[in-house]
């Protein structure tokens, strides 16, 4: 008889055990996420402030280049983290809003028609679009820091066969030929104004009712075994090249300058400052397009983890330990 | 979430959730579609042979084996694991990857209650049958299989209620149904579509349900032994040949 | 179906990359951990409610079809549908909290019609013995009936449990999820060899689960071991050792019976 009640209050101390263990932070960070005191470096130089929380969005590049700023940061002494945000830049938005990531790796033209509503208002000329930027960042409290040379645009693949089969080479060719053809992508297609809203506007090509969202790790696979007709992958995809797909030519310049920036709140800047700012913008002045191909590459093809394919590039371009 | 609700009932008055790809109706459609084709072919798979054990009374440990095993596999691991072979053997996203992994979820619970329904049979009904000059075949089909309907619905009821629910998760693997707006809504600022396919799959799965109840209704107009129609009560007896089988 | 020149998307890719397996040993630690937290936590809090329930159910019987009505409204619910209407309710979100309730709720109806069903199958005569011997009617539940009801319960638990560990790789949706981590990362990178990994590890915890409560089953009810009914002498304990052995059968393999082949079955996922 007791044997049962004594039974019965372990389980229940048990389970209250995992219910305790198991409430966790919100934070989702990734196992490199706690925060990295640096092993030589002298912390003593950073004021007291805020841990800083970087915002990675749901594909590989976002992952890549959070880590890179993570570990460098990290290195540098700073308190840093890494946040997933399992979506797009509204989440990103509403996180820097919530105050749960406070910087975070974009791209100039996506973010400027973002917060401008899909005005249309960004350029091929990345100092003219930047510049329309910093105000509507400037509203929401944060500040976009000096961008890298390093590029990625949408881009529209098809594949050779198709491409021969319809004669399409270009998104005017896809506007003519190929309102019938599947688009498959990230979900956020349906709101970027640089994927089906820009191919509406620019191009005429409403494809809206066949678009079929994917996580960003099916679109390639997808393309290639022939379930969607027309990719959106990153122009950064070294998989375009390595398998002989067709990037469909931006004729009419619907894609903008979407050079890789860090984004932060102007707290951060405020508290720390040169030492921050000025250690992102080596980072950006190092960050190449060919890295992000390479990087991208790692990821995609070689399954390494983003924290590791960080490390090394941080390495190789004389940042940490 | 009174916020989410009032998104909710703003995305019901809306157009775009009654109409098009997206819409409530298209998606209710397809779910219905998958669910009922994954019972289909379960049906098909997993009554023979069940009926066939049942009748010569044989394949307990298979029986209880075949729930313990369906019970421990995830459904959303099978989706997931079927997606990429999928994709690279031509048969696609979306509707093969979930079929397959909802067919897998249906089958235990039709076989074993199938089995049990058949094989507990009173042994008189099957004598009686023997002495009028039934062959096994006739027996089956007009002694067993009849008085085991009311387990044989049961178990049909249950897989179709775990296939409706398990459907939603299709939406992973790009299978465009009621589970997709959920997932979609788990980080997106606007719930309301999320609510909606919520609201919309739960009701699918209760309808599901009491269709089910108002079929073993109509088809078995006579009152079963007592405790025979809600559950398949095993009898201790049969049940202990069970154990003693399973250990 | 097109294809492209070069292999990188050819079916070459392995079903599982077994030196990414040895580097991420540490990640499917923490993973487990994390997922058993959660399956106690779960099966431990919807115990305790579904034992109040079921005593409630059993001292004031017309409760029953309610409860069992209002649990099985729960458990049909699908579990994707739960999580999106719970993490909308400000104080959980995505997280924890919002997982735990929605696995609470689907352990109830389980573990509800177990216990009841193993209280009912007390026999007759142990509940007179007991009740002639003195027992108040509370303390003869409690320290007579659960006892006897212990090989339902048991085995309500260890499908509770199992059930539970599949719901939980579905939580990794809403931010949980312990190996259903590893599932969703493969799936949305399309890499399989996470989600064999997430599989596999799933499905071998959850027969851990099941071979453990078989064990469990065993210790508690030393008497259904000890092989049935006597003959013989039959005096009052005689009599009550017998009806207690009679009713330990019953209830296991009742309770097994009926859950397996009823609303226990397979994984409501």
């Amino acid at each position: 008889m007791r044997r049962h009640v004594r039974v019965g209050a372990a389980l229940l101390a048990l389970s209250l055990l995992g219910a305790a263990c198991g409430d966790d932070d919100d934070s989702d960070a990734e196992s490199g996420g706690e925060a990295e005191t640096g092993t030589a470096s002298a912390p003593a130089e950073i004021p007291d402030g805020p841990a800083i929380s970087i915002g990675a969005q749901d594909f590989g590049e976002s992952a890549i280049l959070a880590e890179i700023y993570e570990g460098a940061l990290g290195d540098a002494g700073y308190e840093v983290g890494v946040q997933e945000l399992g979506g797009f830049r509204d989440l990103l938005f509403g996180a820097f809003e919530s105050g749960e990531v406070n910087l975070a790796p974009d791209y100039v033209a996506s973010q400027l028609e973002f917060l401008n509503e899909q005005a249309g208002e960004a350029t091929g000329d990345v100092d003219e679009t930047f510049e329309l930027l910093q105000p509507r960042l400037a509203e929401r409290d944060l500040v976009g820091l000096t961008p890298s040379e390093a590029v990625d645009t949408n881009a529209f693949v098809v594949t050779q066969e198709t491409s021969d089969d319809l004669g399409i080479t270009s998104l005017s060719d896809l506007a003519e030929n190929g309102q019938d053809l599947t688009l498959g992508g990230p979900q956020d297609c349906e709101s970027n104004a640089f994927c089906i809203p820009g191919l509406r506007d620019v191009y005429g090509l409403d494809m809206s009712d066949n678009f079929e969202p994917l996580d960003a790790g099916l679109v390639a696979t997808s393309l290639g075994e022939g379930a969607i007709d027309v990719g959106l992958l990153f122009s950064t995809d070294g998989r375009i090249a390595s398998e002989g797909w067709v990037l469909l030519e931006d004729d009419q310049n619907m894609l903008a300058a979407d050079n890789v920036f860090p984004v932060l709140t102007q707290e951060l800047v405020d508290t720390y400052g040169d030492d921050l700012t000025g250690l992102l913008d080596d980072i950006s002045a190092e960050l190449t397009t060919e890295d992000l191909i390479e990087l991208n590459r790692r990821f995609d093809v070689d399954r390494e983890d983003a924290e590791d394919i960080a490390g090394d590039w941080l390495s190789e371009h004389g940042f940490g330990d | 979430m009174s916020e989410s609700l009032r998104q909710m009932w703003d995305y019901l008055q809306s157009d775009e959730a009654w109409s098009g790809r997206n819409g409530l109706p298209a998606l209710t459609w397809a779910h219905i579609q998958i669910s009922v084709a994954a019972m289909l072919i379960a049906a098909l798979v997993a009554i023979p042979p069940a009926v066939a054990l049942g009748h010569v009374r044989r394949g307990a440990l298979a029986a209880v084996s075949v729930v313990n095993i369906g019970r421990a596999i995830p459904s959303f691991a099978i989706m997931a694991l079927l997606l990429p072979f999928s994709l690279r053997y031509g048969f696609g996203l979306g509707f093969w990857p979930t079929v397959v992994a909802l067919v897998l979820l249906a089958i235990p619970p039709i076989f074993t209650n199938t089995y049990t329904g058949v094989r507990d049979v009173p042994a008189d009904a099957v004598e009686a049958a023997r002495g009028m000059g039934m062959s096994g075949g006739e027996t089956v089909r007009r002694v067993e299989v009849p008085v085991a309907v009311p387990l044989i619905l049961t178990g049909l009821r249950v897989s179709a209620v775990q296939v409706v629910a398990t459907a939603t998760l299709g939406a992973l693997v790009a299978y465009r149904n009621l589970g997709t707006p959920i997932v979609t809504g788990f980080t997106s600022p606007d719930k309301g579509p999320m609510l909606a396919g919520a609201l919309a799959v739960a009701l699918l799965a209760l309808v599901t349900d009491a269709l089910f109840v108002l079929a073993s209704r109509l088809l078995v107009p006579w009152r079963a032994p007592a405790g025979r129609t809600a559950d398949a009560t095993v009898t201790a007896e049969e049940a202990a040949a069970v154990a003693v089988a399973t250990g | 179906m097109s294809r492209g020149a070069a292999p990188l998307l050819a079916v070459d890719e392995p079903l599982v990359r077994w030196d990414w397996v040895r580097d991420h040993t540490d990640d499917f630690v923490d993973l487990f951990w994390e997922h058993v937290s959660l399956t106690v936590a779960a099966v431990g809090i919807g115990f305790a409610i579904s034992m109040v329930l079921a005593l409630v159910a059993v001292r004031w019987r017309w409760t029953y079809e309610p409860l069992a009505g209002f649990c099985g409204v729960l458990y049909a619910i699908p579990s994707l549908a739960l999580f999106g209407v719970l993490i909308t309710i400000p104080a959980f979100g995505l997280g924890f909290r919002s997982a735990l309730v929605a696995l609470v709720s689907y352990t109830l109806l389980i573990l509800l019609r177990n216990i009841v069903a193993g209280l009912d199958g007390v026999a007759p005569e142990v509940r007179e013995a007991a009740d002639g011997m003195g027992h108040e009617p509370w303390r003869r539940v409690l320290r007579v009936d659960l006892p006897l009801a212990t090989p339902a319960i048991v085995a309500g638990l260890r499908i509770a449990t199992v059930t539970t560990v599949g719901l939980v790789t579905v939580t990794a949706l809403i931010g949980e999820g312990g190996f259903g981590d590893l599932i969703n990362d493969g799936l949305s990178r399309d890499f399989p060899t996470p989600i064999v990994v997430g599989a596999v590890l799933s499905v071998a915890l959850a027969v851990a689960f099941d071979v453990l409560f078989v064990v469990v089953e065993r210790l508690l009810t030393p008497w259904a071991r000890a092989g049935g009914p006597r003959r013989g002498d039959r005096g009052a304990a005689d009599a009550l050792a017998d009806a207690r052995a009679r009713t330990a059968h019953d209830q296991k393999w009742i309770a097994v019976g009926r859950a397996s082949a009823g609303a226990g079955t397979g994984v409501l996922q």
